[in-house]
C-alpha cells in the first residue's frame, strides 16, 4: 500500500520548471530515497509534500486521500538547512514544536522526556540551544522531527554535519522507525548512504523524474556484466570472444562480457591453467555510477 | 486558531522573560525623567549669563535708569549695568582680558534722539553673539525704556503711564463648546501630541522588533520547520499579536509605574508630576500664578477622557496591526545581511509624514489637511490620536475607524503574501519590483 502518491506534479516559476510532470509512489513502511544533484527540484517537491508550497497542477495523495493541511500533523520534516531558536531552552523548544504539530501540552512534555531519555541527554532540558555544539543541536533537531510520532518522515540530508558517532545514532534511529512501520523520505545527493539505507529511490534532475525503482532492481537494470576474478598463481589472458579484460593486476582481473551469465568460461580457463581461484563475483554498478551516468545522459 | 494562540504565547513569553524587557521597562521612564530633567537643567542653569554695560553718552536716560534701571532677564541670562566709564574705556576693558567685566556693551550715542531713534542708532557690541531670545529681550527692554522716556517727556502722569501699559488677555472661546477656550486648546494639543508621539515611537520600536524577529527566523532557517506545521499567515499573525501583547504589557507597566511614582512623589514633596510638566517653548515664558495653575488643572479635567480612553487604544492597536504586518513583510523580504534598509523606506516614510502632519494639525485641527489625514489609514493612527481631544465630529471619527480597519485588513493581506514567499527565499537580494510580483504570485 502506498502512503504517498504524487501524480503529474507541475510547479513553475516564470519559465523555469522546478517540477515538470513528476509522478511517483512511496510505499508504506519503506525508506524512500529522493535523489538528485543540487538544484534538481528535490526541495520544491518536499515543500509541496509538507504543504509549504502548492503544485500548479497535479495531485498528491496521502494514504489515499488528497493531501490536506490536517495531514501535516502526520509529517515530520527535517530540512537540510537546520535551525532552531538559539535563545530557547531545549525542553521548551521541543514542546513548542510538538504543540504546533497538534500535541497537547501534557502529551508534548511526556514525549520530550521520552526522547531526551532515549538519547541520554536529559541534562540538556534547561540548556539554551546556543550553549550546544552543532552536533548536539542536530540531535535536538532530529527529536523535533519525530516528537509527534509522524507516519511520514522527511529527512533532507540528515547526516550532513554529523560526526560518525552521531551519524550512526541517527541511522540506527531511522532503521528503528522503519521497523515500527514509519515511512521515510530520505533526500540526498550522497550516494554511498543511499545503497545502505534506501529500499526504493527516485532520481530527479532539472525538475524531471529520470529514474525510479528499488536499489536491487536498478542495479540489475544498469549492470554491465562486469565480473571480478581474484586468484593466486599464473594466469595468461584467455581468448574468449565475447569477453574484454578491463583491468589486470597480478591477483585481480576485471572483465566484461557481452551478455549476462557467461562467467563460467573464464572460470574454466583459470582452472585449466591451474591458477588458484580465490573469488569470482559480479560487479554491479553503484547507485552513484548510475546516478552520474543518468544525469549526464540527460 | 489554536496554533496562532500557541505562537502568540511563545512570542510573548520569550520576550517578557528576557531581562532586557524589564530593563527597558524600568529604564525607559527613568530615561524620560532624565531627559526632562536635563532639558530643564539646560534651559535654566547652563545658560550663559551675559553682562551688558550701558554707556549713555546722551545722558537722556540718566534719570530713568536711576529710577527703574533696566530690568535683568527673569532667568538671569542677561544682566544690565549702567556704567559711568567712557565708551572707549569699556571697549578696551572688554578687549583686554579674558575675564572681562562685560560681555557686551550697549552704546547710546551722544546725539541720540528719542523721537528719531534710528537716526543715530543705539549700538550693541559684543564678544559673545547673543542668541535670538537674548536679542529680543534686549531690544524689548530698550524699547520699553524709550516708551517710558517719551511719556515722561510728554509729561504723562505716572498713574496714567501704568494704566496705559496694562496688557490685555484675550479670551478665546469656541461657539460650539463652552469648555473650549485658549487654555483648553493649548492643553489639548499638548496632550494630543504626547499621545501621538507615543504611537509614533511604539510603531517604530515594536515594528522593528517584529521585523528583526522575522529576519532572525529566516536567517536561522527555523521558519521552514514552522512552515511545515502551520500556515505562514498563522505564523505572521501570531508574531504580530504576540509582540503587540508585549507592547501592551509594557505600556500598562509604565502607566502603573507612573501612578506609583506620582503617589510617592506626591507624598514626599506635596505635588504631583503631571502638573509639573515643563511648559513647551511655544508658551509664554512668564511664570504661572496660582490662578493659572487652577485653570490648567480644571482644563485638564475637562478633556474628553471617556472618548480618549475608548478611541486611543483602538487607534493604537489599528496602527500597530497596519504597520506591524508591513514590518514583518520587510523582515521576510530582507536578506540575511540586513543591508537592505531601503526596503524600510516605504513603511517609515508614511509614519514620519504622519508625525509632521500631526504636529501641524494640533494647531489647526479643523483644517482640510487634518481632515484627510484623519481618514487615510496610513496616517490616521498618529494624526487622529493627536486630534482626539480636539475633534468631536462623530461621522469623521466613524469614517476614520472604518477606513482604519479596512486599511489593516488590506496591509495584512498584502504583507501575508510577501511574507509567504519571502521567508523561503534564501541568499538573494530582492528588489521592490520583485516583491510586487510576489503579491500576485501563487504559493
Amino acid at each position: 500500500m502506498s502512503l504517498l502518491e504524487l501524480k503529474n506534479i507541475v510547479k513553475q516559476y516564470g519559465n523555469y520548471y522546478a517540477s515538470n510532470d513528476v509522478s511517483f509512489t512511496i510505499p508504506k513502511g519503506k525508506i524512500f530515497g529522493l535523489l538528485g544533484p543540487n538544484g534538481a527540484g528535490k526541495t520544491t517537491l518536499i515543500r509541496m509534500i509538507t504543504r509549504i508550497l502548492y503544485p500548479d497542477s497535479g495531485q498528491i495523495l496521502f494514504a489515499g486521500q488528497p493531501l490536506q493541511d490536517k495531514h501535516t500533523e502526520q509529517i515530520g520534516y527535517m530540512p537540510e538547512e537546520r535551525g532552531l531558536y538559539k535563545k530557547m531552552k531545549v525542553g521548551d523548544h521541543l514542546i513548542y514544536l510538538a504543540r504546533l504539530k497538534g500535541l497537547d501540552k501534557a502529551k508534548a512534555a511526556e514525549r520530550v522526556d521520552f526522547w531526551l531519555k532515549k538519547f541520554d541527554i536529559e541534562t540538556w532540558y534547561n540548556k539554551t540551544l546556543e550553549e550546544l555544539s552543532k552536533g548536539m543541536s542536530q540531535k535536538v533537531q532530529f527529536i523535533a522531527t519525530v516528537i509527534h510520532d509522524p507516519n511520514l518522515l522527511i529527512l533532507d540530508e540528515p547526516f550532513s554535519g554529523l560526526d560518525p558517532i552521531n551519524a550512526k545514532l541517527i541511522e540506527d534511529e531511522i532503521s528503528a522507525l522503519k521497523q515500527s512501520g514509519k515511512t521515510i523520505i530520505f533526500s540526498t545527493h550522497r550516494m554511498e548512504q543511499v545503497e545502505e539505507i534506501c529500499d526504493e529511490i527516485v532520481l530527479v534532475n532539472q525538475g524531471k523524474k529520470i529514474l525510479e525503482g528499488t536499489v536491487h532492481e536498478l542495479k540489475q537494470r544498469f549492470k554491465e556484466n562486469k565480473y571480478k576474478l581474484s586468484f593466486q598463481g599464473q594466469l595468461t589472458a584467455p581468448t574468449i570472444a565475447n569477453m574484454k579484460l578491463l583491468q589486470q593486476t597480478k591477483t585481480d582481473w576485471l572483465v566484461q562480457f557481452d551478455a549476462a551469465h557467461q562467467g563460467n568460461q573464464l572460470l574454466r580457463h583459470a582452472i585449466d591453467q591451474q591458477a588458484e581461484v580465490i573469488s569470482f563475483q559480479e560487479v554491479l554498478p553503484t547507485i552513484n555510477e548510475i546516478f552520474i551516468r543518468q544525469v549526464q545522459a540527460n | 486558531m489554536l496554533k496562532i494562540w500557541i505562537i502568540i504565547q511563545r512570542e510573548y513569553i520569550t520576550r517578557v522573560k528576557k531581562p532586557a524587557f524589564f530593563i527597558t521597562t524600568l529604564l525607559a521612564p527613568l530615561g524620560f525623567l532624565v531627559l526632562m530633567g536635563a532639558s530643564v537643567f539646560i534651559s535654566t542653569y547652563n545658560q550663559s549669563s551675559t553682562k551688558v554695560a550701558i554707556v549713555d553718552e546722551s545722558q537722556q536716560f540718566k534719570a530713568l535708569f536711576e529710577e527703574y534701571g533696566l530690568a535683568d532677564a527673569d532667568d538671569g541670562s542677561v544682566r544690565f549695568q549702567v556704567v559711568t566709564e567712557k565708551y572707549d574705556d569699556v571697549l578696551k576693558a572688554m578687549n583686554a582680558k579674558e575675564d572681562a567685566p562685560f560681555q557686551a556693551v550697549l552704546h547710546i550715542p551722544e546725539n541720540f534722539d528719542v523721537n528719531n531713534p534710528n537716526h543715530a542708532a543705539i549700538a550693541y557690541r559684543y564678544n559673545e553673539r547673543p542668541g535670538m531670545a537674548k536679542q529680543q529681550l534686549i531690544t524689548q527692554r530698550m524699547n520699553d525704556a524709550m516708551v517710558k522716556l517719551r511719556m515722561k517727556s510728554s509729561n504723562v502722569d505716572q498713574a496714567l503711564m501704568d494704566e496705559l501699559q496694562t496688557k490685555v488677555k484675550l479670551n478665546f472661546e469656541s461657539l460650539k463648546d463652552h469648555n473650549e477656550n485658549a487654555t483648553y486648546t493649548t492643553v489639548a494639543s499638548i496632550f494630543g501630541m504626547i499621545m501621538s508621539m507615543a504611537i509614533y515611537i511604539s510603531l517604530f520600536f515594536y515594528g522593528t522588533m517584529i521585523m528583526k524577529s522575522v529576519q532572525e527566523e529566516k536567517t536561522n532557517r527555523i521558519v521552514e520547520v514552522l512552515a511545515s506545521s502551520v500556515k505562514p499567515f498563522q505564523l505572521l499573525m501570531g508574531k504580530i499579536l504576540g509582540v503587540g501583547a508585549v507592547g501592551i504589557t509594557q505600556i500598562i507597566l509604565w502607566m502603573g509605574l507612573m501612578f506609583v511614582v506620582n503617589i510617592v512623589v506626591g507624598i514626599l514633596f506635596g505635588f504631583s508630576i503631571g502638573s509639573q510638566m515643563p511648559a513647551p517653548s511655544a508658551m509664554p515664558a512668564e511664570a504661572m500664578d496660582a490662578d493659572d495653575m487652577n485653570r490648567l488643572m480644571s482644563t485638564i479635567s475637562a478633556l474628553p477622557f471617556k472618548r480618549i480612553m475608548i478611541l486611543y487604544p483602538i487607534y493604537f492597536l489599528g496602527g500597530f496591526l497596519l504597520y506591524g504586518s508591513l514590518f514583518a513583510a520587510v523582515g521576510a523580504a530582507m536578506g540575511e545581511d540586513s543591508d537592505q534598509q531601503s526596503l524600510m523606506l516605504p513603511i517609515s516614510l508614511p509614519i514620519i509624514i504622519s508625525v509632521i502632519i500631526a504636529m501641524n494639525v494640533v494647531n489647526d485641527p479643523d483644517s482640510s489637511l487634518g481632515f484627510w489625514a484623519s481618514l487615510i489609514p496610513f496616517t490616521s493612527p498618529v494624526v487622529m490620536s493627536a486630534m482626539l481631544p480636539l475633534v468631536n465630529n462623530g461621522w469623521q471619527i466613524a469614517a476614520s475607524l472604518v477606513l482604519l480597519v479596512a486599511g489593516f485588513l488590506f496591509t495584512t493581506f498584502i504583507a501575508a503574501r510577501i511574507y509567504r514567499v519571502g521567508i523561503l527565499m534564501y541568499g538573494k537580494k530582492v528588489k521592490i519590483s520583485e516583491i510586487m510580483r510576489w503579491i500576485f504570485s501563487k504559493a
